[in-house]
């Protein structure tokens, strides 16, 4: 392709835009905001139940909190990518149904035009029960992790290690994960 | 004449102190309050206090007065001179028991022929108490069934299971 190549049509530039890893800036806006928000919740469990001291560790919440959000949303998108396609193609048979149904009166639309109306669908189902799931899978896990974590395996290590741990070593596995 | 007044004088004294140890309660009433630690979370042992007021129909006051719960011998120690006693013990929290703990009061002869019951390998038994008292321990407590980190870790990891069956669901 080199030299001649020409730019893309806008059909493709869609279609590599389905498959591609990049997100929204409004989906990565939800994710990054997601993120933060679970990342910062177990500052509360450490502080009103591990009774950790908050303004002395008040640098290494900022710091566990920005690396787990960073390392949480890149879980939310890795695993949105992986399952996208996937309930694409489990959802395909019944979005089809249901905009044929709904154009089938239309006579005066083309099969091509209906073909790209299912697939549009299609694709919208897909990413918002994608974003939506990826969402609530890495959550769930997190929050899962950090609690075992925090309250049986690093127990008697103090509470300060105990969060920089928990937090930080639950969000990098999650960040790993959602690579397989 | 003085010698022998002072000696009169020490005679009656000796003798009203005799008597002062040895005055019989009749009748005895008792009205009592008690309190137990219950939050054996905090607790190595939990401590059992009753405090008392005794009332005796011919209105003696300041007799010593002895207690035994559970085979223990106790003395009962005098709060204030118009007969308010207190008995306090403790007990280790696997050992303490809930229910009633009945008390039972003696005066001094009946608590020299209760350890003489004792030292005799009889049964106490057989020596009636003055009163008998009885304490309830409502039972103590030893914190939550389930802990609440371990309810907590139990759900998030039933929400997490789902999630991940979800997950290998979609994937399959």
């Amino acid at each position: 392709m080199s030299g001649k190549s020409k730019a893309f049509t806008k059909e493709e530039e869609l279609l590599l835009q389905d498959f591609s890893r990049n997100v929204s800036t409004k989906s990565s806006a939800l994710f990054y905001g997601n993120a933060f928000i679970v990342s910062a919740i177990p500052i509360w469990l450490f502080w009103r139940i591990h009774l950790i001291d908050l303004y002395s560790n008040l640098i290494s919440f900022v710091l566990v909190t920005l690396a787990s959000t960073y390392a949480l949303a890149l879980a939310y998108k890795n695993t949105k990518f992986i399952l996208k396609h996937k309930i694409a193609v489990k959802r395909e048979d019944a979005v089809t149904k249901e905009i044929s149904r709904k154009l089938a009166e239309d006579k005066k639309m083309s099969k091509k035009e209906k073909d790209e109306r299912i697939l549009w669908k299609k694709n919208e189902v897909a990413d918002y029960e994608a974003t939506t799931f990826s969402i609530f899978y890495n959550n769930a896990l997190f929050l899962a992790f950090v609690i075992v974590s925090s309250f049986y395996i690093l127990k008697t290590f103090t509470p300060a290690v105990n969060y920089i741990l928990s937090v930080g070593v639950t969000s990098a596995v999650l960040a790993l994960l959602s690579f397989i | 004449m003085n010698k022998i007044f002072f000696s009169y004088a020490l005679a009656s004294v000796i003798i009203s102190v005799a008597f002062a140890t040895d005055k019989v309660c009749l009748k005895p009433e008792i009205v009592a309050s008690s309190y137990v630690t219950e939050d054996a979370t905090v607790l190595t042992n939990v401590a059992f206090t009753m405090q008392f007021v005794l009332k005796c129909s011919n209105g003696v006051k300041g007799i010593s007065l002895y207690a035994e719960v559970e085979g223990k011998l106790l003395p009962a120690a005098r709060l204030s001179a118009d007969n308010k006693y207190q008995i306090s013990w403790t007990e280790d929290i696997k050992k303490a028991r809930s229910g009633d703990y009945y008390i039972k009061l003696y005066d001094e002869d009946k608590y020299n022929a209760v350890r003489k019951a004792i030292r005799n390998g009889e049964s106490s038994d057989s020596v009636s108490p003055l009163a008998v008292v009885v304490l309830n321990n409502p039972g103590v407590y030893l914190g939550p069934w389930v802990n609440s980190e371990f309810l907590a870790a139990f759900l998030a990891s039933f929400v997490s299971y789902s999630a991940f069956s979800a997950k290998y669901k979609l994937l399959a």
